[in-house]
């Protein structure tokens, strides 16, 4: 394949369009996040980190789905999965560090850990594993099992550990960074089953038609949301958090 | 977010995933469904409110009930005499009631924008149950020739106008409200993001079973945690079991007076259908909570109880 062929987007296709600016925007925010490392205080360098990495790790696999899904048109599925297993558990440990030193132990990292893992592998199922042309009992079955994976997740950013973790450290910086970063949880995560939901046999595809290229769409604008901007609400809090000590 | 809405958004995804499997959704396999949920979780949350009016007042057990009974009367007097009207107010004090119980926890004293906005959020609930399962209700509506009265209220065009009307209205009055510092910014978003997903489920579920789910978990259940703050707060009650016998006797009365309603309509003792002595007999529970509710709200989120109640 040469490189004049890989480069060529259709005028009218989304999907290949959000691939390469989400590629783009993956690798600008990394290289952000890495280079603004240095304005923060020291215990605020690890977590600008893991939101680099998201970003990167997130940037590294955009560059292949870009290509796979113009060379073949098809969902670069496991790539997807990849990436997710790799980066949803780092937003896990953001979540860690932010309440660390309110007292979080590494038990509730495992805990957020084990929860997106098995809401990753779940949907994975769902979604490699469905049979051609689609099934909608499994897409259901699977899909069922993922969100009680989400919804762990949901109710610990919002009423469990983190939460609590959150008003206890009194610090106001902190319990608007893990507010912000929950809302990202309900809102920004929702997106993901609505791209689920478009593949074959899944009900927004059976129900209302639509097509499984719809699959990408939605997960590139929520990686983008998500990834990005859970990164940038960690940077918000380190440079205020870094103003505040130096004030 | 409250608990009721992380329950709400819990359940709904749950409930849309089962759902997407082909569901049946035929009227009597919804109702299979939805019953136990209202009759378990729904009508409890009215169960005590002879608690909630009677509290610091010198009124008599016997005085409340007779009182309340003789309210119900005359409200199926209203039924009788001119339906449409007594079919309108239920709406209007439904459609407050939901906003105010949606609502109430933000605010130490309601203001007038705050009662607009109790009534405008209630009313785009129900019209927007209405507008969006418009073939469902017309549906029910066939079943019984009773309905036929209320069609002029359930005109496609009327309800696509109310709907609409709510909805900017309901908006307008949470910008204010916010402008106004009433509601934080969080609370803002987070109420449109609720009423969304209300509708939304209204939309992509079946009309009882998207109904249902708001209902039981965004309203009783959220009034019956009040409640049982409350009761707590006011040393009534030390732990659920003393709240489930105190909400336990109200529920089982109402429970065995519908059955004999039916009872009395199966026998032809009552010459009405089944469909339409529940909407009378859920009109005659709702206006007498809707008022002892409103004097509960406005005791308890003033200064005394509001920190423990939220």
């Amino acid at each position: 394949m040469t490189l004049l062929e890989v480069l060529i987007i259709p005028k009218d296709d989304a999907v290949a369009f959000t691939f390469f600016t989400g590629y783009m925007a993956m690798l600008a925010a990394s290289i952000f996040f890495f280079f603004e490392r240095g304005r923060v205080s020291d215990k605020w360098k690890l977590s600008l980190l893991v939101s680099a990495l998201i970003t990167f790790i997130a940037a590294v696999h955009y560059y292949y789905m870009r290509d796979y899904y113009l060379a073949t048109g098809e969902n670069p599925t496991a790539l997807r999965y990849i990436d997710w297993t790799l980066t949803v558990p780092l937003m896990c440990v953001e979540f860690y560090l932010l309440t660390k030193a309110a007292g979080a132990k590494i038990g509730l990292l495992w805990k957020l850990i084990v929860a997106s893992v098995w809401m990753l592998v779940a949907g994975y199922i769902g979604e490699a594993f469905n049979p051609e042309g689609g099934d909608t009992s499994h897409s259901v079955l699977w899909g069922f099992l993922s969100t009680i994976g989400y919804i762990y997740i949901l109710y610990t950013a919002w009423f469990g550990e983190v939460a609590k973790l959150a008003e206890a450290s009194n610090n106001a910086v902190v319990k608007k960074g893990v507010r912000t970063l929950a809302w990202f949880v309900l809102v920004g995560w929702a997106i993901y089953p609505i791209g689920y939901m478009c593949m074959p046999g899944g009900w927004l595809n059976t129900s209302f038609g639509w097509g499984s290229e719809n699959v990408d769409l939605f997960y590139n604008i929520a990686d983008a949301i998500n990834k990005i901007g859970f990164g940038l609400v960690v940077y918000s809090i380190a440079i205020s958090s870094t103003k505040e000590e130096k004030a | 977010m409250t608990k009721a809405t992380f329950i709400f958004i819990s359940f709904l995804l749950l409930t849309l995933t089962l759902i997407s499997g082909g569901y049946d959704a035929s009227l009597s396999g919804q109702l299979i469904i939805t019953t136990p949920f209202l009759l378990i979780l729904g009508i409890p949350h009215g169960a005590i409110d002879n608690v909630l009016f009677l509290r610091n007042k010198k009124i008599k057990h016997v005085h409340f009930i007779v009182g309340y009974l003789l309210f119900v009367s005359l409200n199926v007097v209203l039924w009788t005499a001119a339906p449409l009207i007594a079919y309108l107010i239920f709406l209007v004090i439904s459609a407050f009631h939901f906003g105010q119980s949606q609502f109430c926890h933000y605010f130490n004293k309601q203001t007038f924008v705050a009662k607009l906005l109790f009534f405008f959020w209630g009313s785009t609930l129900l019209s927007g149950l209405l507008y969006l399962n418009y073939n469902e209700t017309q549906i029910i509506m066939d079943l019984y020739k009773e309905f036929d009265q209320f069609r002029v209220l359930h005109r496609k065009i009327g309800l696509l106008y109310f709907f609409s009307v709510s909805v900017s209205l309901t908006i307008i009055f949470t910008v204010i409200l916010t402008y106004k510092r009433l509601l934080t910014i969080e609370n803002m978003f987070m109420e449109f993001l609720v009423l969304t997903l209300i509708l939304s489920a209204f939309y992509l579920l079946p009309l009882l079973i998207g109904f249902t789910l708001y209902f039981i978990i965004l309203h009783a259940f959220k009034v019956m945690r009040e409640e049982y703050h409350f009761l707590k707060i006011e040393q009534q009650i030390v732990s659920l079991r003393g709240f489930i016998s105190l909400v336990a006797p109200f529920t089982v009365i109402s429970i065995v007076g519908i059955l004999i309603l039916f009872g009395c309509i199966y026998s032809n003792l009552v010459n009405l259908s089944y469909g339409y002595s529940l909407l009378i007999a859920f009109s005659s529970i709702t206006l007498p909570h809707a008022y002892v509710m409103n004097g509960f709200y406005l005791l308890t989120y003033n200064k005394q109880y509001s920190a423990n109640m939220k």
